[in-house]
């Protein structure tokens, strides 16, 4: 018999929606808040990313259909979806590298790389909300690079943050933030399948047990399910203006919260 | 120089064309009406949601 758990429920619909109209916060955000709730971190990280990989591509499919922007899956392939396709790519490489390092036990300072990541979104939060008035809309393709590049390098050492970092280098290179927000949930749901295969294929390559608690994910996708379905509808309506200052304040609240939970918490 | 500037400007314009048209010649509530065939997606991926909870209370 499945449980359901009403105060998960109503905390995965708060961050997926968030996660889906700002492009970030599902894992960042509610990762911490559920260990502190006491769960454990195998009941936790595989059923958030079990969960993201089916309503990342729920919330892109109707980012798509709500016209927030136009992914083309087949040849030749649109800037949108090429951008798509660079982001996720780079979140694959930095998933599998991430699992090299839990293979090898390569030990990192987990405070300081996390101090590090908090720092960056932090800063990119400020720089977003100060130059919202003189931003330029030109496409910088080296730049979104870049910060695909350096996204994936967090991810991959461990330090979270894939969201906020990509999400804000959309915006810093120029990309719409509605279909910033679109590209970034498709391309979540993709790096997300990556993780769950290679939580299950961790076992087999190190002759371990894994035993995943599965207790959490009834309530963790019905939440996020729900709000992957509602959050394209409201970046449809509401205007680009206030999605402009919503992304870089969230952001900014998101470094703040792991740097208290980090120093306070 | 300049025409490579041109060129992402250009793709600037692409990227996210169909969002930038609605909420220029779109007001609010305008864009709150969504299409029937949306609709009927929507209904399409609560079946999705039902059939994944009913795979869930198999398996777990």
């Amino acid at each position: 018999m499945i449980e359901f758990i009403p105060v998960i429920i109503i905390l995965a619909f708060l961050f997926e929606t968030m996660d889906s109209c700002a492009g970030m916060g599902f894992g960042t955000g509610l990762t911490p808040l559920l260990l502190i709730m006491g769960y454990d971190p195998l009941q936790v990280v595989p059923i958030l990313l079990i969960s993201e990989a089916i309503t990342g591509f729920t919330s892109g499919f109707f980012h798509n259909e709500f016209e927030n922007v136009k992914f083309k899956l087949k040849k030749p392939y649109n800037k949108e979806t090429k951008i798509m396709f660079t982001i996720a790519i780079s979140g694959c490489i930095a998933i599998i590298f991430s699992v090299f390092l839990t293979y090898f036990a390569i030990k990192i300072d987990k405070n300081i790389i996390k101090t590090y990541v908090a720092v960056l979104v932090l800063i990119m939060g400020i720089i977003a909300v100060i130059r919202l008035k003189s931003r330029s809309n030109t496409y910088k393709p080296k730049l979104l690079l870049s910060f695909s590049g350096l996204a994936g390098f967090n991810k991959g050492i461990g330090a979270g943050g894939y969201g906020p970092v990509v999400m804000l280098g959309q915006i810093f290179s120029g990309i719409y933030e509605k279909t910033a927000t679109a590209i970034v949930s498709l391309s979540e749901g993709i790096v997300s399948v990556v993780g769950v295969a290679s939580f299950l294929l961790l076992p087999l390559i190190t002759n371990q047990v894994l035993e995943i608690d599965f207790i959490l994910l009834p309530s963790v996708f019905t939440g996020g399910f729900i709000a992957a379905l509602v959050s394209p509808y409201l970046v449809r309506i509401f205007p680009n203006k206030m999605w402009q200052v919503v992304i870089p304040s969230y952001a900014i609240g998101i470094g703040i919260y792991l740097l208290a939970k980090l120093y306070i918490l | 120089m300049e025409n490579k500037d041109y060129k992402n400007n250009f793709i600037s314009n692409e990227i996210g064309y169909l969002a930038k048209i609605l909420d220029t010649e779109m007001t609010i509530s305008e864009r709150m009406k969504i299409k029937k065939s949306s609709v009927k997606k929507i209904f399409g991926a609560l079946i999705v949601y039902f059939s994944i909870i009913a795979i869930f209370s198999i398996i777990l």
